[in-house]
């Protein structure tokens, strides 16, 4: 007992010092205060400072870089492209892990399992392995076609190189994460509800849109922000897949910025898609703040 | 709602080709010699590509960068974030919930324009090109594995355990290292593995603050992904995914929905 008396709470909770900096909190700030320090100086700052950046013109403060980044038609259409390409692909892959969700809820057995297995396989696939992938399966001449070609079908047309490459692409990359989590809500609801629902002579469209749509509300919305977060924001997916225009705005980013040497430019680039994701991410802590105070 | 078992072996073929099929074609053209149009599978078999590439210089410096380059920032990650993990865990300090929010924050912002940001920072310093430039940059992509996965691990371990222990008069020292650490580390591994493969095949920090003199791995399989000689990339994907990923299934217990969401701070 007396080491715990002595270090003023050990490493056991319970305890605590809630007032004035104690050994314990000075230990603890101690420990978090590199990992802190590096997102302070790699992602607090140089944030800020682009920000600054951005609006400084010759030393003084305009707006001027903003009004060409608008005013620009090929970079709005990159924009506008990038996030149509997000709501899109979020949506499909929403859709898609909503019915491999509910076939699982409902089934069991060896089959449901290997269909399980199927829709998480995607976390162990980094991007540019599955981009390259589907350059060689869905491209000209590759394993698709010629798989199609075999049963007679000879007018495939590649998806490569046109926007449906990287609609694919996200669609793959972002089933994992909502069949986890709309799996994880599905199985909370109970069969007696489903059954007593059917008892009174609902249908299965009724059951989905009246029973379990509604429970699988929040689920659905914070899964959505996360993909369209990450799709917005993709580099290697687009770079290998896309077309060459319009350009997804990090593909446009490292062109402008490598191959035009324009980094204020690049850089209002930059701040817009940091502003647009911070909205959706803003929305989705908001979601999850209020989800973790109701849990608590 | 019982599906017939038809319905269900549809979905499961439909799922497996389009869930492996891509993953296939490139395992199948690592072994190809010769696949020609329209041949559905390769007509010659054979290593003859890997005995190529594994002798080529140019392809075994960027791997050994990519390795060297990853390895270091990881243990980096590893050794500044697990003490912090353990703090957010089991320490009271004022701004404890807010800091740890701050890194669940830090992930909303898209990595790519906060790469540009870094990068132009990097440019003035001279340290666009640098190999500690990449590595200082890296660190970044591993604390969201180093920092959640850790802190969920050392809050699940009961402290009863490490009461009693105190109890009996052991330090905080011991404790830690004979009761707590053995009970965190199988989730500690997980993160390092998670962390290493994430940060191995990432694209967006060579390209932006590497390039053009540091070639890892994965900018080397974006060139070779458009030559002639279809096998070359093939092979590099296979012999870099294929350990990874038999890593990646020694941890997957930890990539569940909630160590996911979590790590999503969901």
């Amino acid at each position: 007992m007396s080491d715990v008396a002595k270090s003023s709470g050990g490493a056991a909770p319970g305890y605590a010092l809630r007032t004035g900096l104690g050994p314990q909190a000075l230990a603890g700030l101690a420990l978090v205060a590199l990992p802190v320090g590096l997102l302070v100086t790699l992602t607090l700052w140089p944030t800020v400072r682009m920000v600054g950046a951005t609006f400084s013109v010759d030393g003084h403060l305009s707006a001027e870089r903003y009004f060409a980044f608008f005013n620009d038609v090929y970079t709005m259409a990159n924009l506008r492209y990038t996030l149509e390409m997000g709501l899109v692909s979020a949506i499909a892959a929403l859709a898609v892990s909503f019915g491999i969700a509910l076939y699982l809820r409902f089934s069991a057995g060896r089959i449901a399992t290997m269909i399980h297995g199927l829709s998480l396989f995607p976390l162990f696939v980094p991007s540019i392995i599955i981009s390259y992938a589907l350059v060689r399966f869905l491209g000209p001449n590759g394993l698709f076609q010629l798989m199609l070609e075999q049963v007679g079908f000879t007018q495939y047309r590649t998806p490569y190189l046109t926007p449906v490459g990287p609609f694919l692409a996200f669609v793959w990359e972002n089933l994992p994460l909502p069949v986890l989590v709309l799996s994880a809500g599905l199985s909370q609801v109970s069969d007696h509800a489903v059954e007593a629902a059917r008892d009174l002579g609902a249908k299965s469209p009724r059951i989905l849109w009246e029973i379990l749509l509604p429970q699988m509300r929040r689920s659905l919305l914070i899964a959505f922000a996360l993909i369209f977060m990450g799709i917005i924001g993709a580099f290697t997916v687009p770079y290998m897949l896309g077309p060459p225009a319009p350009e997804m705005m990090s593909v446009f980013m490292q062109r402008t910025l490598g191959n035009l040497q324009d980094p204020a430019s690049a850089q209002v680039q930059a701040v817009v898609l940091m502003v647009i994701s911070s909205i959706v991410g803003g929305f989705y802590i908001a979601t999850m703040v209020k989800s973790s105070a109701g849990a608590r | 709602m019982k599906r017939t078992p038809f319905g269900g072996l549809i979905l499961l073929v439909s799922m497996g080709l389009a869930m492996l099929g891509p993953i296939v074609t490139v395992i199948l053209w690592a072994f190809a010699v010769k696949w020609r149009y329209p041949h559905l599978l390769p007509t010659e078999w054979g290593m003859k590509y890997w005995f190529a590439m594994l002798g080529r210089e140019t392809v075994m410096t960027p791997v050994l960068t990519s390795l060297a380059l990853t390895s270091i920032a990881t243990t980096a990650a590893a050794l500044i974030c697990w003490p912090a993990a353990y703090a957010f865990a089991r320490l009271k300090f004022p701004g404890r919930q807010l800091l740890l929010f701050s890194f669940i924050a830090a992930q909303a912002v898209p990595k790519f324009a906060l790469f540009v940001s870094i990068a132009v920072i990097f440019l003035k310093l001279g340290l666009v090109g640098n190999f500690w430039g990449v590595v200082l940059v890296q660190m970044l992509s591993a604390v969201l594995f180093m920092i959640w996965i850790p802190t969920a691990a050392f809050r699940g371990i009961p402290p009863a355990l490490e009461e009693a222990a105190f109890d009996l008069g052991a330090s905080r020292l011991r404790v830690f290292l004979f009761i707590t650490l053995p009970q965190a580390m199988p989730a500690l591994a997980a993160s390092y593995v998670l962390a290493f493969v994430s940060i191995l095949f990432e694209v967006d920090s060579a390209l932006l603050i590497g390039a053009p003199t540091i070639t890892t791995m994965p900018l080397l399989l974006m060139t070779l992904s458009s030559k002639v000689i279809v096998q070359e990339a093939a092979v590099l994907c296979v012999m870099i995914w294929v350990p990874c990923f038999a890593l990646m299934m020694l941890s997957r217990r930890f990539m569940t929905a909630r160590g996911i969401a979590q790590g999503f701070g969901a």
